[in-house]
């Protein structure tokens, strides 16, 4: 199964939504422990009558949408997917400090309806009145690649001509003092750009909505051709991640990996062993001083992979080391979340 | 202007994110639904909530709901007849 991707749209800590989608200026944050999308003017894309009562995520989702069928021109996909980690996390906590507060009566009905994980897709279709297909993925880390996959089958049988893709995830200062307590953060603020020397336990949390307009065929605009999403739950230890990442590269090596690298010792030991053998020789690339960390942080990637082969451009904020000058052909996303959710996306130049 | 009536704007305002429009911009005698202010369903909800939650009045029936919730007049005409205002 293959695709085209015809259009991305990209709303994260970085200027990739205004600005170009490639990092040129890197924006950088200094003393922080979670990074927060920089966000458009809403009013441009949304009628504020229409997003009133959207959340954060949900205008953050809506636009990305907007703007990416607008690249690709096109008005009705064929169906619209989404995948997200934890969904609407502000109309959810709102749901449920108000169950809390209001001891279980008087609920306000919109932050209920609306902290549903499906409800960026539905709000997409009915802004475009679009009855097509439409589905969300709430899998963790692999929401992303369950969404594409579920959009590669409808193209590949031929049930839709293009498809809308998307994931999205958001940070709240309640998920993150929750999942702080977990331990997933670092204790010390930092700054970002340094996340990939920033040793000790943890990582710096992120969010960002992207969205792909998929298609079986190619168009004069296309980024990049989606080969293969493949993804590990729970390796046994490094060999079998090792084996698994061998079946994904199939015969030719990518030219070029995206790691997700994101600062925390414990974990980063997987990519660390990966360079050394699976990944020897290769190029790599790394993302998460830019986005952060969330459970759709693959999606970053992708687009960065997407714009890099239609760019022919490695931004250098995303070098580990030393470059060819030459931008290869094949780029393998390559990312886990604390070792257990591993998702591998190869995208070739088109 | 009467005073319930101003403060039952800015509730709505606040109560519907209708951070675009100013009390003024709302006519109390125009219909709240499709051709006035162009709510809906689930802003006859939240308006349902407003009531109770602020005055301590529950709309019984739909039929009610309806005439009660059709401006801000018929709001506050609501709240004073149940001598909340």
């Amino acid at each position: 199964m293959e695709a085209y991707i015809n259009g991305i749209s990209a709303i994260s800590p970085q200027n990739t939504f205004s600005g170009g989608l490639l990092p040129i200026e890197p924006v950088g944050y200094s003393g922080i422990r979670s990074l927060k999308c920089i966000e458009p003017k809403y009013s441009d894309f949304i009628d504020p009558m229409v997003s009133r009562r959207m959340s954060r995520i949900i205008r953050m989702g809506v636009c990305a949408a907007l703007k990416c069928l607008s690249e690709a021109g096109i008005r009705n996909p064929g169906a619209i997917i989404t995948g997200t980690g934890l969904g609407c996390v502000e109309d959810t906590g709102k749901f449920l400090n108000s169950v809390y507060e209001n001891e279980e009566k008087l609920l306000n009905p919109t932050p209920f309806i609306q902290s549903t994980h499906n409800t960026v897709a539905a709000s997409i279709a009915l802004l475009l009145k679009c009855n097509n297909y439409n589905s969300t993925y709430g899998h963790r880390a692999f929401s992303l690649e369950s969404a594409l996959i579920d959009g590669l089958m409808l193209l590949n049988e031929g049930s839709a001509e293009n498809v809308l893709v998307g994931a999205l995830d958001e940070m709240t200062p309640e998920l993150f003092s929750i999942t702080d307590r977990l331990g997933f953060w670092k204790r010390q603020a930092i700054d970002n750009l340094t996340l990939g020397n920033s040793g000790g336990r943890g990582t710096i949390a992120g969010e960002g909505a992207a969205f792909f307009m998929l298609a079986g065929s190619r168009t004069e605009t296309s980024y990049a051709k989606i080969c293969s999403i493949r993804m590990l739950y729970r390796p046994s230890g490094i060999d079998e991640t090792k084996s698994w990442i061998r079946e994904v590269t199939g015969n030719g090596n990518p030219g070029l990996v995206i790691l997700g690298i994101n600062g925390d010792e414990k974990t980063d030991t997987v990519y660390e062993q990966l360079i050394e053998e699976a990944f020897a020789g290769i190029p790599a690339l790394y993302y998460k001083h830019l986005c952060g960390e969330y459970d759709t942080s693959a999606a970053f990637a992708l687009a960065m992979a997407a714009g890099i082969l239609r760019e022919k451009r490695i931004p250098e904020i995303m070098k580990t080391g030393r470059f060819p000058d030459v931008v290869p052909s094949r780029i393998l996303v390559y990312n886990h979340l604390r070792n257990t959710d591993h998702s591998a996306i190869l995208v070739e130049s088109c | 202007m009467e005073q319930l009536e101003q403060k039952l704007k800015e509730e709505i305002i606040t109560a519907l994110n209708l951070s675009e429009m100013k009390p003024d911009n709302i006519d109390v005698n125009a219909p709240l639904f499709v051709d006035g202010l162009g709510l809906d369903s689930i802003d006859a909800l939240e308006l349902t909530v407003l009531l109770e939650k602020k005055y301590g009045l529950r709309i019984q029936t739909s039929e009610e709901g309806k005439k009660v919730l059709y401006s801000v007049k018929s709001m506050a005409e609501f709240i004073r007849s149940n001598n909340k205002g």
